[in-house]
């Protein structure tokens, strides 16, 4: 039990969002919020998914119902156990009381979590519109907010605007030096999906780079394919096989991500070259 | 008569504004941990055992390794995309989700189902899809086996069914 407290006690580090500055409520005259925020203060060392830690949160709300913060931190649980009613009632309440600083958060667990499009492309634009700063990146890290915009217009079937999209955030991601992990690779599938073969093939090789993965290779292996390649697709493929069985593919710890593919994917395209009598 | 009546509404007006203000002030009663479901023997498997106790069960992604299925992913969806029959109706649409516990031998059971249309208000579906939904999570038979220091653990678990127009769009997570 003891072993099972501390597992859970090292994940619950991994998610808390950056505490905000209790003193700066108390400078700025905010005694309400300055109370609430040290009472909130206490969830530190408790699991996000337990009793006391929702209770405590609750005790921060009852001393000031505005606090964004303490609404924020109860819906993570929610969030992660996949309760999108509750946590959507919680999260709306965060956005009304701190808006700059909840939208691009609710937009990107929209998209993470329940594949809600439409809804994160409205809060990352709504977010654009209200701030005079880069919107900044996903909780995780994984992405550029323009980035992830660039997926869900994909996954609504507007593919040419989700190009514009990411190929703009890319550069300026370069210029950073700050390309995301799968920042290329995205690009390319939508390239490949859009018949720009030899600005596909460009895009994959960025990737592997940068970070080289399953998914690269695989898609890769499609690109050949279409070029009419077929030893430069199988290689890739086997690569993409190699790679898939060294965990060297897209993850998320909660969910999987856009383009991620399968063992499966790759043995059937393996397959299907055989049978069409490539050796 | 007008007065009287206008009387009669500001009493019931307060009447209710203290209930609400009662409701505000009640104190939330958690579980151990949020989402955490309790066996109900009117309804669920008799069967179905926690092998480590009710304390003791973890979240599908406590151990780092992402939602991990039995065969992958892809045996999940194929199992829905064979089984599943659509129910064409536009007034279908939005999120079920069908959480439940995997034991140690990789068997599921407790099976709970959430109910939202595409603005996060809860709703009923057609009976027809929750069930067919349920009945193919239900046939799954076998579901990863998560282990931490080599000894298999219970663990919370959770498909998402994105429904538009009575048809299944997405499986998640």
């Amino acid at each position: 039990m003891k072993n099972f407290n501390l597992l859970i006690f090292l994940f619950s580090f991994s998610s808390i969002f950056s505490q905000p500055n209790c003193e700066a409520y108390k400078y700025y005259g905010e005694t309400l919020k300055y109370e609430a925020c040290k009472k909130a203060e206490q969830i530190e060392n408790h699991y996000q998914f337990s009793k006391k830690f929702q209770e405590i949160l609750d005790e921060s709300i009852f001393i000031d119902s505005t606090f964004a913060y303490a609404y924020r931190e109860k819906s993570v649980a929610y969030l992660k156990s996949g309760d999108f009613i509750t946590w959507k009632r919680l999260i709306d309440k965060a956005v009304k009381f701190n808006i700059k600083e909840n939208l691009g958060y609710r937009g990107w667990c929209r998209y993470q979590f329940f594949r809600d499009y439409k809804g994160a492309i409205k809060d990352i634009e709504k977010l654009d519109t209200l701030v005079d700063y880069d919107i900044g990146q996903s909780i995780n890290g994984t992405y550029h907010l323009n980035i992830a915009k660039g997926l869900c217009y994909k996954a609504i079937g507007e593919k040419e605007k989700a190009i514009k999209i990411i190929e703009n955030q890319i550069k300026l991601n370069e210029k950073e030096d700050f390309v995301g992990a799968y920042d290329y690779l995205h690009l390319g599938v939508l390239y490949l999906e859009t018949e720009r073969l030899e600005k596909a093939i460009e895009m994959f090789k960025k990737q592997s780079k940068t970070n080289e993965l399953a998914e690269n290779q695989y898609y890769l292996a499609l690109t050949y394919r279409k070029l009419d390649n077929p030893p430069e697709s199988i290689s890739c493929l086997k690569k993409a096989k190699e790679l898939y069985i060294e965990e060297r593919k897209m993850f998320d710890p909660y969910s999987n991500p856009m383009d991620k593919i399968y063992l499966e994917n790759i043995e059937n395209e393996i397959k299907t070259a055989y049978n069409n009598g490539y050796k | 008569m007008k007065k009287s009546f206008l009387v009669i509404i500001s009493f019931f007006s307060i009447l209710c504004n203290c209930q609400t203000e009662k409701k505000v002030n009640e104190k939330q009663v958690y579980l151990r941990w949020v989402g955490d479901i309790e066996q109900n023997d009117q309804t669920d498997e008799l069967n179905f055992k926690v092998c480590n106790g009710d304390d003791k069960t973890f979240q599908y992604f406590n151990l780092g390794k992402g939602p991990d299925y039995s065969g992958e992913k892809s045996k999940i969806l194929n199992a829905f995309k064979s089984k599943y029959q659509p129910i064409s109706d536009k007034n279908q649409n939005g999120l079920i989700r069908i959480r439940f516990i995997v034991n140690c031998e990789g068997i599921a059971g407790r099976f709970r189902v959430l109910q939202s249309d595409y603005n996060y208000q809860e709703i009923e579906f057609d009976k027809r899809i929750i069930s067919q939904l349920l009945d193919i999570t239900k046939g799954i038979d076998n579901w990863k086996i998560q282990y931490r220091k080599e000894m298999p653990i219970d663990y919370y678990m959770y498909l998402i069914f994105k429904i538009t127009d009575g048809q299944l769009k997405e499986i998640i997570p």
